[in-house]
């Protein structure tokens, strides 16, 4: 059963009457599809790049960004042609691309860029321009970033979502509506109507002819118009899949693999995860105070184990802080954390942690009892059984308490907890700085760690480079020495599994970029 | 109104749905207790290679994501259903009972205050009085018992303030009070005494709604702490894998629903038994 | 009658007070804030405060407290902080799939309920009775996530006669519906049952049986309609559901709803979304609770009475 829905901008009131639009079915083999965005995106708020703080994939099909990102996180152009740093970094002069117009028509210039970046000032996402002091137009399309101190990761913030770039007189003419009843974008979609939490009904932009280089189709997408569901619950999403009532699920769980590879006209993509997760050790509390113990505790987690038996062997281990796609992450292989039991229990007999008779380790009387704190996600839970399991194994009992995610950064914050599984999804080594700086101790820095030599290296690699490679080398020494420490123990790295219909679309066999985004969405087609 | 509990029980076992769902029970809450000598294999250490196997001579009911024994897991999970259930319900009932024999005897203000408090939340949907506390509490099996408990506090506080206002004009209380019997005397050894069976009954159909309440808010991830299993808990993390391995989720499922069944089944018999059909159920 | 109306009215006056100080409270008891769902990796600590000082959630409680209840009385529930749409707007929003998702569910409940009431009563302690009412109670002992489940793999996976999940057209309404209407349906059977065998001991149904009224007669037009005034109390009494009771049925099936904003709101820390969706809720519950006060002095004059002394 195909449930063929029309488009129907699903407002209060028209949500009663919504049974009427059965009668309005379209004709067959339209180039309609209907996708259903990863349940970690259910519920982002608005399309207003420049103020959000949550996305989801529809912002990458309503904006275009300057610069786009490929699949092994390298940069490529797009609404920027070119752009140049100087050596010691600077300014940097950007070339855009001519003949851009945003879907109200309004052209896209160097006095664009001017007006955006002005936006940004008291927002949430400001931040991101902090190291631009001035911006100088050189002609009609070429601007020039004057810098407060170099940010080679500047790159990286216009290829985000969040610089997205939005047409400033509609931003201006539509206030706090804006990106909430109307974006508008120069993108290769149209927002043509937004139910938060719900839906988002995007039509195609027919005068797109501006596709990155990561795309074989830079003319007008192909799909007419796209509905990106929201569904929350996992297995809802699945059996939409199946039935045939979506055409394609972001991130489809491990657990239903199986089910789709037997159902045979569904087709699974598998992206390199944004994703690490990981189990930070609170080094300001008893016993993890002490290194070797906590050394003992981050080799205890077998990350084959879990790969293997809780994920089937779908993904990757983590051996350290970041993704496996990143320069960064590439380090010095003495410094990656590894399965070593035998080192584990070794370092608790050397710390003075000797074997009980019940299999738990005591010191001074004591029991080598813990916390480990997780959220209520299956998942987590799952993960947190089995490393409970492992820490067994070395005669630690891990206590888990499940939390909600608000609840569990307030805790953080106070100071209470001693481990925790949790992840991140995030493709850039400045992750380094969010979850291991001194500035912010409790949360993001659950390891609560705050040594000079870390904020040295900490400056270093997030002020004190100039060019990109400078930063690459810099983080790396600062991954390093963050690793020395034993300030968590890494676990696991998922992939984004992409299941879609292979009888209803066409989907190019290689994925361009960090995810299934604008650039291979242009390159889809509903099958005739 | 007198209750002979010998007569009563007869009654209640004489009738066959009632003789049924005594045996039931009695096995399960037997089973609960003795969890740590019944169960076939441990509920919490795993044995990974053995994962989601279905069910054979070895693992009656098949063993879940962690190689852990079904049958033991939802013999555990009798253990912490059940407590979280009894014991949430004990606590409402006694808090309930103490609030509205208050409340109905004294009337006045503190009657005006009660009602108003007691309809408002009673009137909440059960499963949002209890996700909100959950939320103010953090989750954990004491926590998922106190927001069982909060969520049914009224309905025992409004059925025994009724009781209490329909017994206080007998004349067998005003023939005490005229005698000379203070407030504290009269309700607690002639009023509550006498408004006890209608709560009784009460209380048992509560605590089968305290049994779902409790799989519901496993379902969200917010019942018992891992490993200790729970049928709430259990049904919720085999939702994932309700085609791999439907034997995690279906078994705790029926589990609930039988017990359920069972405690509403002896609860009308006691109905039946107790003649008071008409002072229980309509709110 | 209408002066007792205007007096359970006005008595509403110092609940509501006493309502939004406790539902504020609650709000603000719960640890976390709504700060650290806005920043994002990256902010800036400074950038923290600032946040929370363009919220206001830096002044005292109080001040927040007296703040909000002035904006309420101006009619303003103010903004979401997370979501960021005007808190009215949101519920405007998700009021109607509540409200049609509860009330379809609501009638389902009512009538099986009845129907499988009144003929139970009239087959009272048969076999017929007891299958009935075993029936009834069946669904009634599942949890709700769980029956969703099942009728999706039935209705909408094997059978495909139902889209799975959703919240358009009349089709998708029809499992959520029968979802939350099987839970509900036991209760409604027994009031109805037990009203009616009540009431057919009463006197002057005796007297209809010896005038020798026809049996269907009596049952139908005299027991049946008399049996309705405490079912039709207990539905007053349970708006609160009809508004809220659905958020796992909401989940399961990827409906919007009140109960899901709420619990969104919640888990967002989402303060002033919270309050506006539990004022919303209370006064709702506690009109609901009005009305069916109305309903049962209407027709027992003690009850009036009562409220005089």
């Amino acid at each position: 059963m195909n449930y063929i829905r029309k488009t129907l901008n699903s407002t209060a009131s028209l949500a009663l009457v919504g049974g009427l639009s059965f009668a309005l079915a379209p004709a067959a083999f339209a180039q309609e599809a209907t996708f259903v965005i990863a349940s970690s995106a259910v519920g982002a708020p608005s399309y207003y790049p420049v103020k959000a703080t949550m996305l989801n994939v529809s912002n990458y099909l309503i904006y275009d960004r300057l610069i786009e990102q490929d699949e092994k996180q390298q940069f490529h152009p797009h609404l920027a042609e070119s752009w140049d740093a100087a050596p010691d970094g600077m300014s940097w002069v950007f070339k855009l691309r001519q003949g851009v117009k945003f879907h109200d028509g309004e052209p896209f210039n160097a006095q664009t860029i001017v007006d955006w970046l002005a936006l940004f000032q008291g927002t949430e996402n400001q931040f991101m321009i902090d190291a631009i002091d001035k911006i100088e137009m050189v002609d009609d399309h070429t601007v020039k970033l004057l810098m407060k101190q170099p940010d080679p990761n500047l790159l990286f913030n216009f290829s985000s979502s969040f610089m997205g770039v939005p047409s400033p007189k509609a931003v201006k003419e539509l206030g706090d509506d804006y990106g909430i009843t109307t974006a508008v974008g120069t993108g290769p979609y149209k927002l043509e109507s937004f139910a938060v939490g719900q839906e988002t009904v995007l039509t195609r932009n027919d005068d797109y002819t501006w596709g990155s280089e990561l795309s074989q189709n830079q003319g007008p997408a192909k799909i007419q118009t796209l509905t990106m569901r929201e569904i929350p619950e996992q297995s809802t999403a699945f059996l939409e899949l199946k039935t045939g009532g979506i055409d394609l699920l972001y991130d489809v769980p491990t657990d239903f693999l199986p089910q789709i590879k037997a159902t045979p006209n569904l087709e699974t993509l598998s992206l390199p995860g944004l994703v690490v997760m990981y189990m930070p050790i609170n080094t300001s509390v008893e016993p993890f105070t002490d290194v070797r113990v906590r050394e003992a505790t981050a080799l205890a987690v077998n990350q084959k184990e879990i790969l293997d038996n809780i994920y089937k062997g779908v993904g990757a281990e983590a051996h350290n802080f970041l993704i496996s796609s990143l320069a960064e992450a590439n380090v010095d292989p003495k410094y990656n954390i590894s399965y070593d039991p035998a080192k584990a229990n070794t370092l608790l007999d050397e710390a003075g942690w000797t074997m009980g008779p019940d299999g738990v380790r005591q010191k001074d009387g004591k029991p080598l009892s813990v916390t480990l704190w997780t959220q209520g996600d299956t998942e987590f839970k799952r993960v947190s059984e089995a490393v409970q399991a492992q820490l067994k194994a070395i005669g630690m009992q891990a206590e888990i308490t499940v939390y909600d995610s608000s609840t569990i950064r307030d805790l953080y914050k106070k100071n209470q907890h001693q481990l925790a599984v949790r992840s991140y999804d995030w493709a850039n080594a400045d992750i380094l700085d969010w979850f291991f700086s001194g500035k912010r101790l409790g949360y993001p820095n659950i390891s609560m760690w705050n040594d000079p030599k870390s904020e040295e290296l900490n400056q270093k690699a997030m002020t004190g480079s100039r060019t990109w490679e400078e930063r690459v080398a810099n983080f790396k020494t600062y991954h390093e020495h963050i690793l020395s420490q034993w300030l968590f123990a890494p676990i696991y790295q998922p992939v984004q599994n992409i299941s879609y219909n292979k009888d209803k679309l066409r989907v190019p066999a290689e994925i361009r970029g960090p995810g299934l985004r604008g650039q291979t969405i242009l390159d889809m087609e509903v099958m005739e | 109104m007198t209750v002979n509990a010998d007569s009563t029980f007869y009654r209640v076992v004489a009738s066959p749905g009632g003789a049924i769902a005594t045996v039931f029970l009695a096995t399960v809450i037997f089973v609960a207790i003795f969890a740590d000598w019944l169960a076939p294999y441990s509920f919490e250490i795993q044995n990974l290679p053995m994962a989601n196997t279905p069910p054979s001579v070895a693992h009656w009911l098949g063993t879940d994501e962690f190689g852990r024994d079904v049958l033991s897991r939802i013999i555990h999970g009798a253990r912490t259903s059940l407590k979280v259930s009894v014991v949430a319900i004990s606590v409402s009932v006694c808090v309930g009972m103490f609030l509205g024999a208050m409340s109905g005897y004294l009337g006045g203000i503190f009657d005006r205050i009660v009602t108003a408090v007691v309809d408002l939340t009673w009137s909440f949907p059960e499963i949002l009085i209890a996700l909100i506390f959950v939320a103010i509490v953090g989750a954990g099996m004491y926590s998922t018992m106190m927001a069982i408990g909060i969520a049914y506090l009224a309905q025992f506080t409004r059925l025994t303030r009724a009781q209490i206002l329909s017994l206080k004009n007998e004349t067998y209380v005003e023939a005490t009070v005229s005698l000379g019997a203070g407030p504290r005397h009269v309700v607690f050894a002639h009023l509550l005494p006498n408004a006890l069976p209608p709560i009784i009954v009460a209380a048992m159909l509560a605590t089968g709604d305290g049994i779902i309440l409790e799989a519901t808010l496993g379902f969200f991830g917010l019942g018992a702490q891992p490993p200790i299993p729970s049928w709430g808990g259990m049904m919720s993390n085999g939702t994932a894998q309700i085609f791999t391995a439907p034997w995690i989720i279906i078994f705790p499922g029926l589990m609930v629903a039988l017990s359920v069944i069972a405690i509403n089944m002896l609860g009308d018999s006691l109905i039946r038994a107790l003649d008071i059909r008409s002072q229980v159920r309509p709110a | 009658m209408l002066g007792f109306a205007a007096k359970r009215l006005l008595l509403l006056l110092p609940v509501f007070f006493a309502v939004s100080l406790i539902i504020f409270l609650i709000v603000h008891l719960v640890p976390g804030d709504p700060i650290d769902n806005l920043i994002r990796i990256g902010a800036t600590p400074q950038q923290r405060a600032e946040l929370a000082a363009k919220y206001g959630l830096d002044k005292p409680l109080f001040e927040q407290y007296f703040l909000w209840l002035a904006n309420l009385f101006k009619g303003d529930l103010g903004d979401a902080i997370v979501v960021r749409r005007p808190v009215a707007t949101l519920i405007a929003q998700n009021l109607p799939y509540s409200l049609t998702l509860g009330s379809l569910a609501l009638l389902f409940s009512t009538f099986v309920g009845v129907s499988a009431g009144a003929t139970a009563a009239v087959h009272r302690d048969s076999l017929v009775d007891r299958g009935i009412m075993g029936l009834v109670l069946l669904g009634s002992t599942i949890p709700g996530f769980w029956i969703g489940l099942l009728l999706i793999l039935a209705f909408a996976v094997q059978l495909g006669w139902f889209p799975v999940s959703g919240a358009r057209g009349w089709s998708s309404l029809v499992l959520p519906v029968l979802t939350i209407g099987l839970g509900g349906t036991a209760l409604i059977a027994r009031v109805t049952r037990v009203a009616m065998i009540d009431i057919s001991q009463k006197d002057f149904i005796l007297l209809l049986h010896a005038k020798g009224l026809p049996n269907w007669r009596i049952q139908i037009f005299h027991i049946l309609r008399h049996a309705l005034i405490p079912v039709i109390t207990v539905l007053a009494l349970r708006i609160g559901w009809i508004l809220g009771g659905a958020v796992t049925v909401e989940f399961v099936f990827a409906r919007p709803g009140l109960g899901t904003l709420l619990i969104k709101a919640l888990n967002q820390r989402d303060y002033p979304l919270v309050q506006g969706c539990l004022l919303m809720l209370a006064i709702a519950v506690m009109l609901g609770t009005l009305i069916g006060d109305l309903l049962q002095a209407a027709m027992d004059p003690r009850s009036r009475d009562a409220l005089k002394s």
